[in-house]
């Protein structure tokens, strides 16, 4: 049994993990279910909203069990809600029941074909079912309707990039940098996928958007990589003149020492990464040699 | 092509990489410390990505440093894995293909390994792999029979064993190093963890 302090911690502990939208399902699963079975009664009305946290996590451990007797809670409390309905949809999306799923997300769009949480599931179903182009026809049509829905662009881009249409992708990402301008994740993605389309002006594209995100978060490693990698591409290509040429190794020397005191910083008292370390060095040097 | 070996560490880890990303593809760089020639035995595997498995950038970064690690430890990289984040789908993705192509230029005998999630539980009689090698200008499924997993039994008491000390959270990959660079992407430590539990008997390096 737990102390009154204990389970306020684990209490919050749960908001932190629901309002920063964590997938550790694993850990909600176990502080949740110790929570509810032991406490339920202290939990005074945030008892609904964990029961619903702690359902879609045991969902996702495959937790039936757990996932069924929370779903019973939530019927009894709130018999016609939409928002139970589609917890009930993703138990059968979970075993894998994706007809019945539909159905149960279809009868909540007669009702409410406003019901945006039901549209999305319905995509989800078709990303499980491997049917990418459908899921990405679906997205389109959504996102007309709701184009400020962050989490479907973002989601929309993930697709596209999996099927290889960069172009498309960079499309989400501009969306999601406009309406996000001071969300490095996204610069950075940006600047990734135009890194790997290629070409001369995607490379320059690229490079400005490595160093965008370095400037919004300068720890962010993949960006300081992505800056060095695109200089030195740029550098090392034929087609720039002198001045490009310079500029961009100039701005490849200092990506590159910056990596080189991170990783000095990070190699310190610790023998482990002594082996990464020196990878990150050699991959320097050899493509110091390759630039000039 | 003749038989490949895959050992127990090589196994250990692709296992515990897919295991770690049940959402996610995840994908790797399988190598050999065995000479270039004769039988292949991949002896080792080095966990890449868990996100954008087809971009770039991070590809390219995690093949250069990987490169540089293997020429200082004596290793070569010859081959690919990956696991798709869709269980019923275990057939290599273009990406995949492209980065086995890549590695098929510097070594003739790479492999192109891909991890069949429907068959990972704990129980299953059978390897969770299907192996690809390149024949006749294509990637083509490998004989079942040319793919030799010594001590297969044991090797699955090891993942169990190494799931139930919690040792599996020890794996990082190149995206997890990325994100704190002072974790290790060659997992030196759980590299000696699971080298404790091969049996003497075994003799699997």
């Amino acid at each position: 049994m737990l102390s009154v302090s204990e389970m306020l911690k684990m209490r919050d502990k749960l908001r932190k993990w629901r309002e920063e939208n964590y997938r550790n399902s694993e850990q909600i699963v176990d502080v949740g279910e110790e929570l509810l079975n032991e406490h339920a009664s202290k939990l005074g009305d945030d008892i609904w909203i964990i029961y619903e946290q702690v359902m879609i996590a045991a969902l996702d451990c495959s937790r039936d069990d757990l996932a069924w007797s929370c779903l019973q809670e939530l019927k009894r409390q709130f018999p016609d809600s939409h928002r139970v309905k589609r917890l009930a949809g993703m138990r059968l999306e979970a075993l894998e029941r994706y007809e019945d799923a539909n159905k149960l997300y279809d009868s909540i769009l007669q009702d409410d074909p406003t019901n945006t949480a039901a549209r999305k599931r319905k995509i989800s179903i078709l990303r499980a079912q491997g049917k990418s182009s459908e899921a990405i026809r679906e997205l389109n049509e959504y996102l007309e309707q709701f184009v400020g829905d962050q989490e479907a662009w973002h989601e929309l881009s993930e697709l596209y990039i999996n099927e290889h249409d960069y172009a498309k992708a960079a499309f989400c990402l501009e969306e999601l940098m406009m309406t996000n301008p001071h969300n490095h994740l996204y610069c950075e993605q940006y600047a990734e996928v135009k890194y790997t389309q290629g070409g001369l002006e995607n490379l320059e594209l690229a490079r400005k958007y490595f160093a965008q995100a370095l400037k919004l978060n300068n720890r962010n490693m993949r960006a300081l990589f992505g800056l060095y990698m695109s200089a030195s591409h740029i550098a090392a290509s034929p087609k720039v003149s002198a001045k490009v040429k310079k500029d961009n190794m100039k701005y490849g020397a200092w990506a590159a020492s910056q990596i080189s005191r991170a990783y000095q910083m990070a190699g310190r008292g610790k023998k482990e990464n002594k082996c990464s370390v020196k990878a990150v060095e050699e991959m320097l040097e050899s493509m110091q040699i390759t630039m000039s | 092509m003749g038989e490949v070996e895959l050992s127990c560490l090589a196994y250990a880890k692709m296992y515990l990489h897919a295991s770690q990303f049940p959402r996610c593809s995840v994908n790797g760089l399988l190598l050999s410390s065995s000479p270039a020639g004769g039988d292949v035995c991949i002896t080792d595997c080095v966990p890449l990505l868990h996100t954008h498995l087809s971009l770039a950038p991070i590809t390219q970064l995690a093949l250069t440093q990987v490169d540089a690690w293997c020429s200082q430890t004596h290793q070569r990289i010859m081959g690919y894995y990956q696991a798709n984040a869709c269980v019923s789908d275990s057939s290599p993705t273009p990406c995949a293909l492209k980065i086995a192509e890549k590695i098929f230029e510097q070594c003739n005998n790479a492999v192109l390994l891909m991890i069949d999630g429907e068959k990972m539980f704990p129980g299953c009689r059978v390897p969770p792999i299907v192996m690809y090698e390149r024949k006749d200008a294509r990637w083509a499924l490998k004989d079942k029979h040319t793919i030799m997993l010594r001590q297969w039994e044991e090797t699955c008491a090891i993942v169990n064993q190494l799931f139930s000390s919690g040792d599996q959270a020890l794996l990082v990959d190149f995206d997890s190093h990325l994100d704190d660079i002072t974790k290790d992407w060659t997992n030196q430590k759980l590299n000696a963890k699971i080298m404790e539990l091969i049996s003497p008997a075994n003799g699997n390096v």
